[in-house]
């Protein structure tokens, strides 16, 4: 069997695995990150990427608001290509106790997070489909935070620096031994092979799976997952984040993300057994777009994409049955003193915006594990793409030829990595997807560059497949391109885009009214009906079994 | 404005039964919002591919006999298999006119192939896509090559043809693939990774080229005496030119639909507004009924976003405005309806069980078969659920059929708009 | 700041039947289509507004994607709107000098002898040129003497009292300053058919306005016509017509699309003339006609084709004895107002043409047949046929 040897192994190839594998790799620790899926392709990549300031929490969490408002100055820094400065509104409507607004105030003057008191003609002003009836308005250093980005640049930092990456990959047993756990036995789910890596230290940053990574240790560890289900609307309704001045409830914020809006979030505990099969059910549909029209009342004349939804890793620190004690702040074990397995370190918690923090504070504790003295860089960093070297508007200029809505598009997902994907030979802008305008070039770089196995990881990096139409011409092009770049076989490519295509329809099925509809009619009309691609589906079925 | 038949729908089944109407002496318009789905066919017409169990039916017009008494509230059941037979006659002579020649297999499917490599029965194609030298050739298995320009964006031959083998009646033929180049045409900047299938069609329909490429084409099939392409070879001079090749090429030459726009697609939509303008059709594009008004128990007149206050009046209507696609039906949240009389439609709720859970389900997905509910004549009820006696509708927009798992699309479409032209010639005394 | 006014781009389902149909996206790569152009960078555009392409600027305005479209979106109507929303202003004296029909042509009948004598000289053409990029090649419209207001009131408003029934005529830039004829066989076809005309004070529609960005200024023009087209048909059966399509198209459709102007109370009793003259038939008002011996091909322009107005054309035509009719491909002839007239587009606007003008030689008409001015300049300009409009068809066929 295939065994490679390291100094530490990453389990979880979500943001905070990203960032550990980058902070390791930063200290100079040889690391090695597996992942059962593809980065960023659990909660990290579901929820609606709200770059907080810390004032959603700063009435019931002191805690997480300094950290947050902290790591969102990072943030804005080391990730420039990744977030967008926005700014964030909190709004009192009729319905809602407007005593919340003053005590929201307070409490962010005291947890340092930058509170300004607008008028709502003002507020009207920064955003003009806000709802006109609005009571009150405060603004706040929100912004917008694109997690695939931001894990796929921390991985692609990593790797540069000599770390390496195993998407697709599950871990089957931890290898312990004498009490030390010394490396995972992995399984690679497209090359069906198996194999072993050996290293120093085992961190565990695998979220609401660590549950099943601490039992392969044999160690009890209880996650209490709670499902948060979103809205997809098909433009940038707001170009501003709008929170609902209220306490925390369900549909209280709409997030500008990239070229849509997102309508956040319900919150509903479920079943651990359940954390596989999330679903999204008519009943938080509606209340998400009851609620979000309220914020927005232009959002009832909107298409809506699609509706999904994450899971959120809420963890049991003492080992309480009943969960209450439920920690929502950052929890890192050391479960050598928790439960005298040495060379195994969970880190769980926290949110996405907290990530590097995360990160920071599992590499500090795998750091005073390997006697390793060098110190954290990664809030000085900047991450790839994000060095800002030169203005936007130069690379726009240095890509005459090009249509500006390419250049512009490529850099804001790729920072300055656009000159290395962009270039003006032809093939290399023409559009595969013509919704978000991902050019050849950046699939080919995205593929050979950004740990791309499939067409579902490409989107992740791309946007291919995420804008109106989702998927209905793109998929076909980019399925091609993996046969014509000769990174996949025929077959593989027809087995991606149909999965591709599954994959999008599970987001699509639950909002098919109207536009959506007609979409997927299309879409349906040129897959099944001009190509038979079903007749691919059922006989890989049939291959299967 | 006054006609003897106003068709509200100008795709198929809106100009079959515009066609049929006009040629036999109706003032016929035809109003249409936007162009048809046509544009997205495969250019084939499939009349009945699959039965109730998903296996492939050879002869359609004997299955229809036992499926149309099973399914009595099916679109072909309303026509009679007899009115179907004669509307795919009426479609493929008035194609003809045109000089739009059509590959029939005397009452049999055949199968043609797609872009992905698999095999479709359908009962019509152009004659570029299959006829019986195709058949001979691929009855002795001779070897293929399927040839697509450098960096077109919309067709990968490798996918189709890893499919394709896979296919028992591809075992043992040797496929191979080739590429050919953009000649050098007019705009040197243009991009040719962007083209689409419309574009290079229009290379093809100027003669200058097709020495250069059939040069090409010999070089790169090599020895395969069979050559299949992308649909685009022309959308005017198609004809022609695709003779042209196969006597410059000495292959034989065959086209595979692509993704939209489908270039055989417009080849037929093309042919059927020439034809119903040559005889005198008036078709007025890009407007939309708004709604309509009722005189004595009978459509009376309907009224358009442009036309405004102008009515336009009928003896007879036909509603041909398709399925959701097209607007002929509209969905939101709370339910589906068919927007320009509030038509009854058939049972439609709840939302959870319009789709399927598997977007390839080769059944296709319910909301497929919804639709405006008619009496066996094609006359809708209006809200109150009466039948209108003067309106017929026609094609996408009935209910009771499913035209992607059935295969039906096309016949449905034919059958009911011919069907309802017999209806309103008769009823208008002609 | 998001204008979320015209959301129609939410509808797309990217058919890309709009690009099929784009007269301007099948002649030169500078234009990527409506689709691209419209809803697909719009919603890219609401995201950043830096993401313009220079090449929306190629877009005539045709209108024909918006016929093409399965989904209702008003895709020109994007690009329109995008243009002044996000390109920077740039004052450019020839664009200015385009546009301002009213100031340049009031100007322009007092000396068109001058005028006409100067635009057609070789070194003002190298002038206009060189520096104003009006391309050499462009033939002008002449001007008239006078303007047509002047005439009317001079020679036809006396006479007009005496029909019961009026018309109120919006005569537009091109009748007023360059070509009084179609104006004067206006008069003399309602006369004929016993209706009276009156002439409502007006200023330019504001379509070239529109084109070249001057957005407040057509605002201006379109709220001072919606104001004095409202007065004139306080009797709610009055009917307001025009000889020209486009300006229809525009008081019409432009005013409430594009400039968001309420013309609701006009909206209904406008039209352009050849619809007018259809409902008139329609009610027997048939005035005896003489048979015009004319071998014609009859050009549905865009804007006409946009507003459903083509079959009026065609049904009036086929009424006049005697008359040949050809009904030609419809298809745009490339000019687009003021698009035709401007250095940088005018091979685009040619190729555009071309192949209507292919089909205009191989039909062999005596006279060509259509209902908006730009295109008669472009047909006259490009091929060797003379281009009359339908009402002075009516006119010679009423003739005594």
């Amino acid at each position: 069997m295939k065994r490679i040897d390291t100094e530490a192994i990453v389990i979880g190839g979500g943001a905070t695995g990203c960032g550990i594998l980058r902070d390791l790799a930063l200290r100079g620790i040889k690391a090695v990150l597996i992942e059962k899926n593809d980065i960023a392709s659990g909660t990290t990549g579901r929820n609606h990427g709200l770059l907080h300031s810390g004032a959603r929490y700063a009435v019931n969490d002191l805690e997480s608001a300094q950290e947050c408002i902290a790591e969102n100055r990072i943030l804005k820094k080391i990730a420039r290509h990744c977030i967008e400065d926005t700014g964030g509104l909190f709004v009192t409507l009729p319905d809602d106790d407007p005593g919340y607004h003053r005590k929201l105030m307070e409490h962010c003057k005291y947890a340092g997070i930058p509170c300004e008191e607008l008028s709502v003609g003002k507020a009207l002003k920064i955003e003009p489909n806000l709802n006109p009836n609005a009571l009150s308005a405060l603004r706040v250093p929100d912004g917008t935070i694109d997690p695939f980005r931001l894990a796929a640049a921390n991985i692609l930092d990593a790797q540069e620096h000599g770390a390496k990456v195993h998407t697709h990959t599950f871990v089957t047993a931890i290898i312990q031994e004498g009490g030390t756990a010394t490396g995972v036995h992995c399984h690679d789910t497209r090359t069906r092979e198996d194999f072993e890596i050996f290293g120093r230290i085992i961190i565990n940053a695998s979220g609401v799976w660590g549950q099943r990574i601490c039992a392969l240790a044999g160690i009890e560890l209880r996650m209490f997952p709670s499902k948060g289900a979103m809205v997809i609307i098909d433009y940038r309704l707001n170009s501003v984040v709008v929170n609902r001045c209220r306490i925390p409830s369900d549909g209280d914020i709409i997030v500008p993300g990239d070229t849509v809006s997102l309508i956040g979030t319900t919150s509903k505990r479920i079943e651990y057994s359940q954390i596989e099969e999330l679903n999204v059910d008519d009943g938080e549909i509606e209340v998400l777009l009851a609620d979000g029209e309220k914020l927005i009342p232009n959002l009832s004349r909107t298409r809506v994409l699609r509706a999904y939804s994450g899971v959120r890793p809420l963890i049991d620190v003492s080992g309480d049955v009943d969960g209450r004690t439920i920690s929502r702040g950052i929890v890192l074990i050391d479960h050598a003193a928790r439960d005298g397995v040495e060379g195994l370190v969970t880190i769980a918690g926290g949110k996405l915006m907290t990530y590097r923090l995360m990160a920071q504070m599992a590499v500090d504790l795998a750091c005073k594990k390997l006697d390793v003295s060098r110190k954290c860089s990664t809030h000085r960093e900047p991450l790839p793409g994000s060095e800002l070297t030169m203005l936007p508007s130069k690379h726009i200029k240095y890509f005459t030829g090009i249509p500006q809505s390419v250049v512009g598009s490529t850099l804001y997902r790729h920072g300055e990595r656009v000159r290395q994907i962009l270039s003006l030979s032809k093939h290399n802008y023409a559009l595969i997807c013509e919704c978000e305008m991902v050019c050849e070039g950046e699939v080919e770089y995205a593929i050979r560059n950004l740990n791309v196995k499939d067409l579902v990881d490409l989107r992740r990096r791309t946007r291919i497949g995420m804008g109106p139409c989702q998927g209905e011409l793109c998929s076909y092009r980019a399925a091609g391109l993996f046969t014509r770049l000769k990174v996949a076989t025929s077959d593989e490519s027809n087995g991606m885009l149909i999965d591709f295509l599954e994959e999008r329809w599970k987001g699509m099925k639950p909002i098919l009214w109207g536009d959506g509809l007609r979409e997927a009619e299309f879409t349906y009309w040129i897959y099944q009906g001009l190509f038979g691609l079903g007749d691919v589906a059922m006989r890989g079925e049939e291959g299967d079994k | 404005m006054n006609y003897d038949c106003l068709i509200i729908g100008g795709g198929i089944s809106g100009l079959t039964c515009g066609i049929r109407c006009q040629s036999a002496g109706l003032s016929t318009a035809i109003l249409s919002a936007g162009m048809s789905a046509l544009h997205f066919s495969s250019g084939s017409i499939d009349l009945i591919g699959y039965d109730r169990a998903r296996r492939i039916v050879h002869s359609p017009f004997e299955y229809l006999k036992e499926f149309t008494g099973a399914m009595p509230d099916h679109p072909y059941a309303h026509c009679g298999v007899d009115t179907v037979r004669e509307a795919l006659v009426f479609l493929r002579d008035t194609l003809k006119a045109e000089e739009l020649e059509i590959y029939d297999n005397g009452e049999r499917n055949h199968f043609h192939v797609t872009g992905m490599g698999t095999l479709k029965p359908t009962y019509f194609s152009q004659r570029s896509v299959f006829n019986d030298s195709i058949r001979q050739a691929f009855e002795r298995r001779a070897k293929i090559a399927v040839l697509n320009f450098e960096g077109y964006r919309d067709f990968y031959p490798e996918l189709a043809i890893s499919n394709l083998l896979k296919n028992e009646l591809f075992k043992n033929v040797e496929i191979v693939t080739g590429r050919l180049v953009f000649p050098d045409y007019g705009d040197p900047e243009k991009n040719p990774f962007e083209y689409r299938s419309i574009d290079i069609a229009r290379i093809f329909d100027t003669i200058q080229y097709l020495d250069e490429i059939a040069e090409q084409i010999k070089r790169e099939a090599g020895d395969a005496e069979f050559v299949a392409m992308p649909a685009f070879i022309g959308i005017n001079n198609y004809k022609k030119h695709h003779q042209i090749l196969q006597m410059l090429t000495g292959k034989l030459i065959y086209e595979i639909p692509t993704l939209p726009p489908s270039i055989l697609g417009m080849r037929l939509d093309d042919a059927l507004k020439s034809r119903f303008a040559d005889l005198g059709g008036v078709l007025i594009a890009g407007d939309k009924v708004m709604g309509g008004d009722f005189l004595d128990g009978v459509l009376d007149h309907v009224h358009t976003q442009n036309y405004g206050t102008t009515r336009l009046r009928a003896r007879a209507f036909v509603l041909s405005t398709g399925s959701f696609f097209s607007g002929g039906l509209v969905s939101d949240s709370g339910g589906m309806r068919e927007p320009v009389l509030n038509l009854r439609m058939s049972a439609t709720s709840p939302r959870n069980t319009w789709y399927s859970p598997q977007f390839l389900d080769r059944k296709g997905h319910p909301f497929f078969e919804f639709g405006v509910e008619t009496t066996g004549k094609l006359n809708p009820f209006d809200a109150e659920g009466k039948v209108i006696e003067n309106m017929f509708c026609t094609g996408a927009i009935l209910a009771h059929y499913n035209p992607i798992g059935e295969g039906s699309g096309g016949g449905v479409a034919v059958s009911t708009g011919y069907y309802a032209a017999n209806q309103i010639i008769k009823a208008c005394g002609k | 700041m998001i204008d979320l006014e015209n959301i129609s781009f939410d509808h797309c389902i990217k058919c890309t039947v709009c690009t099929i149909y784009c007269p301007v996206a099948r002649v030169t790569h500078h234009f990527p289509g409506p689709k691209q152009c419209g809803p697909d960078t719009e919603r890219l555009r609401i995201k950043n507004p830096e993401l313009l392409d220079d090449s929306l600027r190629y877009c005539t305005n045709c209108k024909r994607c918006e016929i093409a479209c399965p989904s209702n979106v008003k895709i020109a109507d994007i690009i329109q709107s995008s243009k002044w929303k996000y390109f920077k202003k740039k004052f450019r004296i020839r664009d200015y000098f385009l546009s301002h029909t009213d100031l340049i042509g009031n100007t322009a009948v007092k000396y068109s002898g001058i005028m006409n004598f100067f635009t057609a000289l070789s070194p003002v053409k190298f002038f206009l040129d060189q520096v104003l990029l009006i391309p050499s090649k462009r033939i002008f419209p002449k001007y008239a003497r006078g303007t047509f207001r002047k005439w009317f009131k001079k020679f036809a408003r006396k006479k007009q009292s005496a029909f019961g029934t009026h018309v109120v005529y919006f005569h537009g830039c091109f009748v007023n300053y360059n070509e009084h004829g179609l104006g004067k066989d206006l008069v003399s076809v309602m006369n004929a058919m016993n209706i009276g005309v009156t002439i409502p004070r007006e200023r330019c529609c504001g379509v070239p306005l529109i084109a070249n960005g001057y957005i407040e200024k057509a605002r201006k023009n379109a709220r001072f016509n919606i104001n004095a087209l409202r007065k004139t048909i306080e009797d709610p059966g009055t009917r307001i017509v025009t000889t020209s399509s486009s300006c229809a198209f525009a008081l019409k459709y432009e005013y409430a699309n594009l400039l968001e102007m309420d013309n609701s109370s006009i909206f209904n009793n406008l039209n352009y003339i050849t619809r007018y003259i259809y409902d008139q038939f329609q009610a027997g008002n048939v005035p005896p006609m003489k048979p015009v011996t004319i071998r014609a091909a009859y050009h549905s322009p865009c804007h006409l084709e946009r507003m459903g107005g083509v079959i009026y054309t065609i049904d009036v035509l086929r009424r006049v004895p005697g008359l040949d009719l050809q009904i030609l491909h419809s298809e745009c002839c490339g000019i687009a107002g003021t698009y035709g007239f401007k250095k940088e587009y005018y091979d685009v606007s040619q190729k555009v043409g071309s192949a209507l003008f292919k089909r205009i030689e191989k039909a062999r008409p005596d006279f060509v047949i259509t209902d908006c001015e730009t295109c008669k300049w472009q047909i006259e300009m490009s091929t060797p046929y003379k281009v009359l409009h339908p009402v002075s068809i009516l006119a010679r066929a009423f003739e005594k």
